[in-house]
């Protein structure tokens, strides 16, 4: 008798909260994200930072429709993961088996990504050959012989400035310095760059033009450099700026580039991809692009590769989507979207964007000279270097120690991690 | 006399500080969101809203993305609600009414978990809710939330369960009511106040959960607000005047469910603190 | 429902005779469905975490674990960082409990009296406790932003101005400036639940007091705190865990930095995880947290205790 009322009373109990659940849940029908097959046509999710930027975004978001229309069985929806969690988040997914079929990542988190097995190879889903690829960029897109990324956008650093502001853009270090200083006054700021931790991916790009501006370098390919004395000269050049108070101290990216646009920051070294940020969200901003004028010419490039999630079940078909993006026509559409940023192939510009911005040119110029922002030799480790640079380069901005023994000391951390 | 009249006025002023400086930064976000960029970056502050830039709400609600996210986050803190309400209420009955072996265990675990931090707890239950399919979904945070809120839920259940006669059950078991007629009939209705403070802790608490949806969402249209407004602190500036628009819309509807149930809130508060 | 009404909840008849309510069955169907829940969505990735606390594992392959035994254990405590995170949760928790309790009580007893409106005013100084910690977090960031935020821009109209307004980039001032944003936070939540236990302070005793000359100082001391004590106990011990687990505040206003300086267990543990990918060193860490809040929940109950004792004799 006891038991069959335990269990009447178990199943009772197990059914409720069944019910419970099953009502807390039935709101969300529509969340399935996985590569979902649905009457032959299969959705591929696409995680890029750029779906979120206000200036491409919307652009970008066209290019992708133009994809789902031009054939009916795959449709590639956007998945705007932001900027600043960007790696963690997708990082996490990918590390459990999940996650977006198609990634574009930065070159540090591509990197990892690839020394872990997460990213697909490619070399049996895309046949690169048929295409004609830029070779500076691309060859960063294959470890060991096996390419893991095709490149979706590549843009190099070079120096912004308010045209209204400096008539002439200075060629030297110390010109540079001497234009910020000069123009810093009252409200406006000569310069402005990332020094805060909250930003480190940010910083790490700022500090890498400073280093190797002046010579320096993260690696010599089989050790580890970071308190080289070029090393040490870009990043005190760095410092100096920081010192003499002509940037916008403590503002983040987005605050002091909503500075640079309403005129109270006079200069910015940034890549290409800013270029058309700035033309959508300012288009009165009287603004040109030159030469980041520091004693060598070397300077950072982002480097966006477009891959292919290993745990994906559609490979296949995220395959055929990164054919259509390197076909000629939609990299000549992808080109004009990110604007002063290169693509995977060889394209024209077209004269109406070269007429809205001749300096679309000083760009392209830079192209042989730019490096992606990895650590040579030490690619997967990347961010844990770069985590361990940064904290030490702030740490000597705020006077906690000198930029001599802060390098030092990274160098010593950051040996021992990579072994 | 005058000295009442000085500490009368101190006792104004000291009130009018305090409201000023709770009610002020939100405020503030209104006065950011509603400023032009001339006036945000101009040398000297306003003070004022500026209501001809009122067209800012309108644009951050233009594509349907900021509705979706405050859509999501309002189905994610009703299915916690719900779901924390449904479990918590017997397990604060049974708390309060029986002593049974392990009640004190449960009493300890119920403690512990007040403890853990969801930062500690995202990436094993990333690896569980992938095996159960429940990543990228609504369901998935609804029961994560859940699992961290129905221990204050449930302590604040028993306390309101406590202060029940239990003559009145006594009378209902003479007419040979079972115990779980007993807690809908004669409980349930009794405990209504807390109830509702229970549900409004556990709807703030979905409705600012961040840690889990930020690891697990990550299709657009799944997006909750909490996720969506820190996603603005971005690479390329998304206007302050967006972003505080969001955020005001983010947090009227939490700060207007609590006026409406302030009276229940109060006593919640104080029964959970006491107890929580 | 103050703790004074829970303890003379009548469960002593329950304890000694079987339960009237149905078979002795009967409390675990009520128990089930929530322990069941529980069970599975905080013991086992709580278990997973112990596991995980022992072993080597990346964010990047988590079901690829190395048992390490004890050597994320003995490495966060070799580390300087971790001993500076370690005295930072320190600092920012005990200031959070005495900066939320004593502006509660401040403002707690401001509206202990009976005025026109008191119930507008309680509303509107409580609405900070309702305000998303994402929202609180990007307004205070934006109030604190150096070159346009209002805070510097008053600072600077008053003569404080912090150099270069860098509130928050600032090693020095990053970490109060997080705990006032916490402390308006917390008040709201600490002021209401101390002025429902003022309301039962007895008046006729406060009366007498000060008919018998008392000073103010004297009678709150001798009346008033003795009552709300247990109740400011109890609000020191919610205060302090949940202080030990804040997260967003902090992660959205400085991401622990600069150089550390406001860098708590949870922020470090987080870090950990998702920047440098050591499942093994994040768990572990999150398991000296708990450690740490056990403790301070066994330390309070033993002080309650004794100060009962105290009370009897």
């Amino acid at each position: 008798m006891r038991t069959t009322r335990v269990r009447r009373a178990m199943v009772a109990a197990a059914t409720a909260a069944g019910l419970v659940v099953t009502a807390a849940c039935g709101s969300d029908s529509d969340s399935s994200s996985d590569s979902g097959s649905d009457g032959g046509v299969t959705t591929l999710t696409f995680a890029a930072s750029t779906f979120g930027d206000p200036g491409r975004g919307p652009k970008l978001q066209e290019w992708l429709d133009e994809f789902n229309a031009s054939q009916d069985e795959i449709i590639v929806e956007a998945a705007s993961v932001p900027y600043p969690t960007f790696g963690q988040t997708v990082l996490t997914q990918m590390g459990g088996g999940e996650g977006p079929d198609l990634v574009r990542f930065d070159m540090p988190e591509f990197e990892a990504a690839s020394d872990a097995g997460l990213i697909a190879p490619l070399d049996d889903l895309v046949d690169v050959e048929q295409y004609d690829l830029l070779e500076e960029p691309d060859r960063f897109m294959v470890h060991d012989d096996v390419r893991h990324g095709v490149i979706f956008e590549a843009s190099n650093y070079a120096m912004f400035y308010n045209a209204d502001l400096i008539p002439e853009p200075p060629t030297t270090y110390d010109d540079f310095f001497a234009t910020a200083q000069s123009l810093t006054a009252g409200d406006v700021f000569g310069l402005a760059f990332r020094q805060t931790e909250a930003e480190e991916a940010g910083v790490w790009q700022d500090i890498f033009n400073y280093v190797y501006g002046f010579g320096g370098a993260w690696s010599d390919g089989e050790n580890l450099t970071i308190n080289a004395p070029e090393n040490l000269e870009g990043l005190q050049a760095y410092k100096d700026l920081y010192d003499a108070n002509v940037i916008p101290r403590g503002a983040d990216a987005a605050t002091f580039r909503r500075m640079f646009a309403e005129g109270k920051v006079a200069m910015e070294l940034n890549n290409g991809g800013y270029a058309t940020h700035l033309r959508a969200e300012s288009p009165n901003l009287n603004f040109s692009v030159a030469p980041i004028p520091f004693p060598v010419r070397s300077q950072g490039a982002i480097l966006a590769p477009i891959v292919i999630n290993e745990a994906s079940e559609a490979k296949e078909e995220a395959a055929t989507f990164i054919q259509w993006a390197l076909e000629a026509e939609n990299q000549a559409a992808l080109q004009e979207i990110l604007g002063a940023s290169s693509v995977a192939t060889a394209t024209e510009r077209s004269p109406e964007s070269l007429q809205d911005m001749p300096f679309l040119t000083v760009f392209d110029e830079l192209t042989e000279t730019s490096l992606p922002q990895v650590v040579l030799g030490f690619e997967a480790q990347t961010p844990d270097i770069r985590k361990i640079v940064v904290q030490n380069v702030i740490a000597a901005l705020q006077g906690d120690v000198d930029l001599e023994t802060a390098l030092d000391t990274a160098q010593e951390q950051a040996t021992d991690l990579v072994g | 006399m005058s000295r009442l009249r000085i500490g009368v006025t101190l006792r104004v002023v000291g009130v009018l500080v305090v409201m000023g400086i709770a009610v002020f930064p939100l405020y503030w976000m209104f006065v950011t969101a509603l400023s032009s960029n001339a006036d945000l970056f101009a040398a000297d502050a306003r003070l004022l809203p500026d209501f001809s830039e009122l067209g800012v709400f309108a644009d951050a609600l233009a594509d349907g993305e900021a509705l979706t996210w405050l859509r999501n986050s309002l189905v994610i803190a009703l299915g916690t609600t719900v779901l924390s309400i449904g479990l918590g209420i017997p397990l604060g009955y049974a708390l309060s009414r029986f002593s049974f072996r392990g009640k004190m265990l449960t009493a300890v675990v119920l403690l512990l978990t007040q403890m853990l931090p969801e930062a500690l707890m995202v990436v094993p239950l990333f690896a569980l809710f992938n095996r159960f399919d429940l990543l990228d979904s609504l369901t998935g945070l609804v029961l994560a939330n859940s699992a961290f809120v129905l221990p204050i839920v449930a302590l604040i259940l028993k306390g309101a369960i406590d202060g029940i006669p239990r003559e009145l059950e006594e009378a209902g078991r003479v007419d040979g009511a079972r115990p779980l007629t007993m807690l809908l009939r004669i409980n349930v209705p009794l405990i209504g106040p807390s109830i509702a403070a229970a549900a409004v802790i556990a709807f703030f608490h979905a409705w600012n959960e961040y840690v889990f949806a930020v690891t697990f969402i990550y299709a657009p249209e799944t997006q909750p607000a909490s996720v969506g407004i820190a996603n603005f602190i971005g690479e390329v500036g998304t206007p302050v005047q967006t972003v505080m628009a969001v955020a005001f819309m983010f947090t009227l509807p939490a700060v207007a469910f609590y006026l409406f149930a302030q009276k229940y809130v109060v006593a919640g508060m104080t029964a959970g603190a006491v107890k929580g | 429902m103050t703790l004074l009404e829970q303890r003379r909840a009548p469960r002593t008849e329950a304890g000694r005779r079987r339960s009237p309510l149905g078979s002795r069955w009967t409390p675990y169907l009520f128990l089930g469905p929530a322990a069941i829940f529980i069970l599975l969505f905080q013991g086992v990735p709580l278990a997973q975490e112990v596991y995980l606390s022992f072993t080597r594992t990346s964010l990047l392959n988590p079901t690829n674990s190395t048992w390490v035994g004890l050597e994320n254990y003995v490495d966060i405590f070799g580390d300087e960082d971790f001993r500076r995170t370690l005295r930072t949760t320190f600092v920012y928790v005990v200031a959070c409990v005495a900066g939320s309790v004593g502006a509660g009580l401040l403002v707690a007893l401001l509206l202990n009296r009976s005025f026109r409106g008191r119930g507008v005013v309680r509303a509107l100084v409580t609405i900070p406790w309702a305000a998303p910690g994402i929202a609180v977090a990007l307004i205070a960031t934006w109030m604190l932003n150096p070159q346009y935020g209002i805070v510097n821009r008053f600072l600077d109209a008053v003569g404080l101005g912090v150099p270069g307004g860098a509130i928050l980039d600032s090693s020095t001032y990053a970490l109060p400036a997080i705990l006032v944003t916490t402390v308006w936070q917390l008040f709201p939540l600490t002021s209401v639940v101390l002025l429902s236990a003022l309301q039962a302070v007895p008046r006729d005793l406060l009366e007498a007091a000060t008919m018998d000359g008392a000073g103010r100082w004297w009678t709150f001391r001798a009346v008033t705190w003795q009552v709300i004590k247990p109740t400011v106990g109890l609000l020191a011990l919610l205060m302090t865990i949940w202080s030990i687990r804040r997260f967003e505040l902090i992660w959205l206003m400085t991401k622990g930095g600069p150089v550390g300086s406001t860098e708590t267990l949870v922020i470090d543990l987080y870090a950990q995880a998702f920047d440098s990918k050591q499942l093994g060193t994040a768990a572990a860490i999150g398991m000296v947290g708990v450690v740490i809040s056990l403790i301070v929940i066994a330390g309070s109950r033993l002080v309650t205790r004794a100060a009962e004792k105290e009370g009897l004799r």
